[in-house]
């Protein structure tokens, strides 16, 4: 009996033994997770219990330069699902797990959203594809339609049971009190796009489903219009309900822009432009389609209208665009609609570039008001077997320098091309820079292009698989003298150059933003005008070609375009010729002569010559840039 | 014999255990209270329902003499298996969190038989054991003692409740340790264990397979024996409840987030924390220091009844005072080590703490039957 009682106090303090060494080890596993890890679960913790939703700021809106709004926000009702209602989030989380045999069913989905996607006029797979985006923060209710009609809304009201987790707010959505009027110049907003959210600034706080300016005035100045969101903390239930607010920043609306845009001049321009196509039809040019017509203050730089044919409807970049819609925003049948010509587009500026030739054959003595050249139609001085044509065939005769910027005289910018070539020293080239060609000038709008000034470098390099087109020959400076050849520019580029012939010589930044309003604990801020580039030319050599361009609407080519116009206007006409397509139509001008304030230049793709098709557009933007009667004039004009 | 009053109290009343019951009893009341605050306004009432309805077998088995209980192994056996069968029986079970573990007469939910059982299963073992008088090695005796094991494993896997069963064998093995298993059986039932254990999920996944349906161990348990594996498995599913309470735990820190106050528990983040997540509500609101008490007040508990279980005069008593003990100990184990994943979770209350009459009440009969053992033991 005694042995086995003695077993048996061994066997107690065996199981003692055991009961303690369990209770240890649970003792130092809790010391471990609350004493030494207790401050990142306490984090965790926090975590569970605390969401963040963030509060859109409403976005600033624009204005054109007399304060007359050009797009600003509208409340639209949008209906979103709940992503906390019990049997949303149910689905929700099958859909998120790892099981992918647990996802929701169309069936059990068409359930659950069916009556809600009739009466919104989709597929319930749609209304589904937006409720589970795992793109969109986790509370942030799913905004499945927007800009719903009031009918609907209401039903959803009346039948609120039918219908839970379901919720009507009032969002604000971009506007255009002007409809399409500058659209390019404005640009579009949209959902910010995967690339460009991955590109965004961390600390701009940008979240996926987010509207973002996409082009032009509304991607520009993005950061100025977005405003700061604010972000409100809730705290929630293991269901993810919320219980209580935890504390809440309110978002800061962003600021509005004014800029230099008129609206009244940029609705003429549009209408002009639109109606230099039409004109372009009649005179038998049917291929006309597209265009750029832009004015700008030869003082400051500013763009006062910059129209680009064809174009487009912001609005419809409010909703889900459809497939077909963007492609035929983006075909080339439909001439690209979204892209603004003004800066986007680079063309031969043909005889509205002999204004440049002219200043430099002027400056480097090459030539001189009274020069008299002769032309014959036909020019031969680089050989028998290297003739060029005026666009007069039959000759000017004897013609002086004058008379031939007025006349557009090819013959006579031969000759001084001719010149620029045989002297080697590339002062054309020069002079083309100084008024700011072959170079960005720096508009605050994204995609501004280049343009080309071309050189013997740039010739040998370009052909660099081809060494034998890689001379620099006679021809090309002579062409790139009477504005053709490889020489290249935007129908911006143009304007600020007939800008700086007219303000004394200084190729001023074209800039759309006038002045930034102040907002909330923020400073305005005003532009102050910039220079891009100093024309390398002489009060005198700047006199001279003034004359010139003032004959030019007076007793030359485009006489007939401003018959009877009150105001005197110094510009060019231009045709240029395209490989493979028909005339390009330009006309660039400033005025009023006596003391210039506007720069104008107007390009018609394959609407035909300058002077019968771009002028008459120009001389419409004139007046009402003067306060005229705003008329359509119809002229004829063989010159190019 | 001792005449003074004191001393003759003390015959009777193992001051001790009485003293650590009461006080654990105290603490449960105040984390259950904390644990229910947003619930119905009952759930408190209930709790002390439980713990005096728990007062009945507890006085029961402390005048009846454990003794008489040696003789009734044939009786006993019949209730053990009635007990664990009846949740089977069609129009008496109620399923709940996927194990038919409830009676229920005409729709009343009455109390959890698998608890109760314990108790039982303690008393028959004992007999069992006590049989072979400190000494089992002959695999004949071992084959003979295994069999009411078995016995009781394959009724309650029939519910199927897996916590459950592994509290029999804790029970089971605590008893053969003291009863006089030899070492090397120890060794080597518990290398079968876990072959079979192994085998099981192997063989089930096999069979699921081959059925096309859940067969044999349900999907559940699976997940719950593999999310403790590997806890990151289904954070939404199994793995989220374990994940919860940790957090919850760990968040309490050194003092906790007070009474009531934690937000965890609070907002629904923890799952049953009212029963058996009751270990999670006291780490986030009362901290370490809470837990520390909580163990400190288990360790008394258990030391009390070990002495008991020496006190006793035949090895009988001792043995049923070890299967408390082992009942005991690794319910806490296995309670509190699932909330901080070391162990696989289970439906298994934590003893006097968890929410829960059927538990209260076996709880407070198992201490009924450790005050039978330590006042007779001087015998008659």
């Amino acid at each position: 009996m005694s042995t086995y009682r003695e077993d048996l106090k061994s066997r107690f303090a065996a199981l003692g033994l055991v009961v303690i060494v369990m209770l240890a080890v649970l003792l130092v596993r809790l010391w471990t997770m609350q004493v030494l890890s207790g401050e990142s679960y306490a984090a965790q913790a926090e975590n569970n219990r605390v969401r963040e939703i963030s509060l859109d700021a409403p976005r600033g809106s624009i204005y054109d330069r007399n304060g007359v709004p050009l797009v600003v926000n509208r409340a639209a009702l949008a209906v979103s699902v709940d992503p906390s209602e019990d049997t949303v989030r149910l689905l929700l989380i099958r859909s998120q797990n790892e099981d992918t045999d647990d996802d929701p069913t169309k069936r059990e989905i068409e359930e659950r959203f069916g009556a809600l996607s009739e009466l919104l006029g989709m597929t319930s797979s749609e209304v589904w594809a937006k409720v589970s985006d795992v793109r969109v923060e986790a509370l942030r209710p799913r905004v499945v339609a927007v800009d719903v009609p009031i009918g609907i809304v209401s039903q959803l009201a009346e039948r609120q049971t039918e219908f839970p987790g379901i919720e009507v707010d009032e969002i604000a959505v971009r506007e255009y009190p002007q409809g399409q009027l500058a659209a390019h110049l404005l640009g579009y907003t949209g959902e910010i796009s995967e690339e460009q959210l991955a590109g965004s600034d961390k600390n701009a706080g940008y979240e996926f489903g987010e509207i973002v300016g996409k082009t032009g005035v509304e991607a520009q100045y993005e950061n100025v219009l977005q405003g700061d969101k604010g972000w409100r903390r809730i705290e929630v239930n293991a269901s993810g309900k919320a219980q209580r607010v935890v504390n809440e920043q309110p978002p800061v609306p962003g600021r509005s822009v004014k800029l230099s845009i008129d609206i009244e001049v940029q609705r003429v321009a549009e209408k002009a432009l639109a109606d230099a196509i039409t004109e372009a039809h009649r005179q038998d040019f049917p291929n006309a389609k597209a265009g750029a017509a832009v004015v700008l203050d030869v003082k400051t730089g500013e763009v006062i209208a910059m129209a680009s044919a064809p174009t487009y409807d912001p609005s419809i970049f409010l909703g889900p665009i459809s497939t077909v819609t963007w492609e035929k925003l983006t075909d080339k049948a439909s001439e690209y609609p979204l892209n603004n010509r003004v800066i986007m587009a680079a063309y031969p500026p043909a005889s509205t570039f002999k204004a440049v030739t002219g200043l430099a054959g002027l400056e480097y003595g090459v030539t001189y008001e009274n020069k008299t050249y002769t032309c014959k139609g036909k020019w031969t001085e680089m050989g028998e077997q290297w003739p060029k044509w005026c666009w007069k065939h039959t000759g000017h005769g004897t013609i002086s320098f004058r008379t031939g910027v007025a006349q557009s005289c090819d013959v006579v910018f031969y000759e001084i091309g001719y010149e620029f070539y045989k002297r080697k020293k590339e002062e054309l080239q020069t002079m083309a820079r100084s008024f700011g060609f072959g170079a960005k000038l720096g508009i605050d709008l994204s995609g501004e292009v280049k343009g080309r000034v071309p050189d013997a470098a740039w010739k040998s390099e370009f052909n660099a698989d081809y060494p034998e087109y890689q001379m620099w020959l006679p021809g090309d400076t002579v062409n790139m003298a009477i504005g053709q050849g490889d020489l290249l520019a935007s129908p911006l580029q143009m304007a600020a150059a007939y800008g700086a012939i007219g303000n004394g010589g200084t190729v001023m930044t074209p800039h759309v933003m006038l002045e930034i309003l102040p907002g909330i604990g923020e400073d305005g801020k005003t532009y102050e005008p910039t220079v891009a580039a100093k024309a390398d030319v002489s009060e005198t050599s700047l006199a001279v070609m003034k004359r010139a361009l003032v004959d030019v609407t007076t007793k030359g080519t485009a006489l007939a375009v401003f018959r009877g116009f009150d105001v005197t206007v110094a510009g060019k006409t231009g045709t240029a010729q395209v490989a493979g397509k028909d005339d390009y139509a330009w006309f660039t001008a400033f005025a009023p002569a006596s003391d210039p304030q506007y720069a104008v230049a107007v390009v018609v793709e394959e609407g035909g010559h300058g002077g019968s098709v771009a002028g008459p557009a120009a001389r419409q933007i004139l007046a009402q840039l003067f306060g005229l009667k705003v008329e359509q004039v119809h002229a004829t004009d063989e010159s190019r | 014999m001792d005449k003074t009053p004191y001393r003759r109290f003390r015959n009777v009343v193992n001051l001790p255990l009485v003293v650590w019951t009461i006080a654990l009893l105290i603490y449960g009341t105040i984390m259950v209270s904390s644990a229910t605050t947003g619930m119905s306004s009952g759930m408190l009432r209930r709790q002390l329902i439980g713990i005096a309805l728990g007062l009945v077998p507890l006085g029961a088995a402390w005048l009846l003499d454990y003794k008489l209980l040696k003789h009734w192994t044939g009786p006993l056996l019949v209730a053990l298996s009635i007990l664990l069968i009846s949740p089977r029986i069609p129009g008496l079970g109620y399923e709940v969190g996927g194990a038919t573990s409830w009676l229920q007469v005409f729709g009343v939910r009455l109390f959890q038989p698998s608890e109760p059982a314990k108790l039982i299963f303690i008393a028959v073992m004992a007999a069992a054991v006590a049989d072979f008088k400190g000494r089992i090695d002959k695999p004949r005796d071992v084959i003979r003692v295994l069999s009411y094991v078995a016995l009781a494993l394959v009724l309650i896997l029939l519910q199927p409740d897996l916590g459950t069963g592994l509290v029999f064998v804790a029970i089971a093995g605590g008893m053969l340790l003291v009863g006089g298993l030899k070492a090397r059986w120890f060794l080597v039932l518990g290398l079968a264990a876990a072959l079979a254990l192994g085998g099981v999920v192997l063989v089930d996944s096999a069979l699921d397979n081959m059925a096309g349906s859940d067969v044999a161990l349900k999907d559940y348990q699976k997940d719950r024996l593999l999310v403790f594996i590997d806890n990151t498995r289904a954070p939404q599913g199994a793995g989220y409840n374990l994940a919860q309470s940790k957090i919850a735990i760990g968040s309490g820190g050194i003092s906790g987030k007070g009474l009531a106050a934690g937000t965890q528990s609070n907002l629904h983040f923890l799952p049953e924390r009212h029963t058996d997540f009751i270990f999670a509500v006291l780490g986030e609101e009362l901290g370490f220091t809470g837990a520390l008490m909580l163990l400190g007040l288990y360790l008394a508990l258990l030391m009390s009844a070990l002495a008991i279980a020496t006190s006793s005069r035949d090895l009988y008593g001792a043995l049923i005072c070890a299967g408390i003990i082992s009942m005991w100990a690794f319910q806490i184990l296995e309670n509190i080590g699932m909330t901080i994943g070391m162990m696989p979770i289970t439906g298994i209350p934590l003893p006097f703490m968890s929410f829960g009459s059927s538990a209260m009440v076996t709880n407070l009969g198992a201490v009924g039957m450790l005050l039978s053992v330590w006042s007779r033991r001087y015998g008659t």
